[in-house]
């Protein structure tokens, strides 16, 4: 079994699923998995020695929609919070991040040095969410590829920490570099639970061709 | 002089059980920016290991942290500022109140 798939598998395990931020919380480990319809799949995990920045490591693939290539791409990240806002009943945060890696492709031979480089802006209520994100991968005269991707939320519900969060998403992504054609929309149910060990959130859902669009995020 | 002993006693009593009635039971913060909760288990965690918290409840709803105390025991203000703004949030206001932690919980809960 692949690391994706068992990533998949460990997502529909979970027992239900906020919101993605590359910095948890200081002490704390994010492992993330992320199945992106069958272009984008990614697996990370970051350590933060504190609220504003973490360090780790990820795997990603990212397969051509038409099957002409192949990326296959080890890397290091940092992540810096460059600036929150703590207002009343809501957050808003603006993140950076990049690092270095190795790539392996199937229409170059051998290894290439990855750099990769992005951010993202997201605001947060109980009950509304929204994100902009931006991922770009780049190995110099072999490949370039920016992944794009907006996100709004609506929970039917004020949840507190201890209850089941639930909440319906939006997504919208586009890639470059000859990943995929056009904007990749997608519906998504999200669920978060907190424990005594930690915190676990899972989404699931579909893009507008059917395929299938998971991720998963665990914090202790 | 049994009547000024016994009157002192008394007296001493007294003011003791006033003490241990007055004594903080709780700590409770309102902080900004508490919405996700991933923010929650972090401040729990932060707030759990301190050698005078006995327990720690965080509602999201209300923005209030609530950190109840051992017995004898208390948490400066200036730590508790530190802690939570190093823990990436906001302290509005810090106060210290009589109720035990189930108190508060089933104030919140009564709450409409």
């Amino acid at each position: 079994m692949s690391l994706y798939r068992l990533c998949g598998a460990l997502a529909c395990l979970l027992p239900a699923a906020a919101f993605a931020k590359p910095i948890a919380y200081q002490g704390g480990t994010a492992v993330m998995g992320e199945y992106g319809a069958g272009t984008m799949q990614e697996f990370q995990v970051f350590y933060a020695p504190s609220y504003r920045w973490s360090a780790g490591a990820a795997q990603l693939r990212l397969d051509a929609d038409d099957d002409s290539f192949s990326r296959e791409i080890s890397y290091v990240r940092g992540n810096l919070l460059l600036k929150r806002w703590n207002l009343p009943r809501a957050q808003a945060n603006v993140f950076a991040w990049g690092g270095v890696g190795s790539a392996r492709g199937s229409d170059f031979d051998g290894r290439e040095t990855a750099w990769n480089a992005g951010g993202q802006a997201d605001y947060e209520t109980l009950r509304f969410y929204s994100s902009l994100r931006t991922d770009w991968q780049y190995a110099r005269q072999t490949f370039s590829h920016r992944i794009d991707t907006a996100q709004l939320g609506w929970a039917p519900y004020a949840h507190d920490w201890d209850r089941l969060a639930t909440w319906f998403v939006i997504q919208g992504r586009h890639y470059s570099g000859g990943l995929y054609e056009g904007v990749e929309a997608a519906a998504l149910l999200r669920l978060f639970r907190n424990n005594k060990w930690g915190a676990a959130w899972v989404e699931a859902g579909v893009t507008q061709d059917g395929k299938l669009q998971t991720m998963f995020m665990i914090n202790f | 002089m049994i009547r000024t002993l016994t009157a002192a006693l008394l007296a001493a009593l007294l003011s003791f059980s006033a003490l241990a009635q007055d004594a903080p039971r709780t700590i409770q913060l309102h902080v900004d920016g508490l919405v996700c909760a991933f923010c929650a288990q972090g401040i729990s965690k932060k707030l759990g290991k301190m050698d005078a918290t006995a327990e720690v409840l965080v509602s999201l709803e209300n923005g209030l942290v609530a950190v109840a105390l051992k017995p004898g025991q208390d948490l400066a203000d200036q730590t508790l500022r530190e802690t939570l703004t190093e823990a990436g949030y906001s302290v509005t206001t810090i106060e210290r109140k009589a109720e035990t932690l189930d108190e508060v919980r089933a104030r919140l809960k009564a709450k409409p």
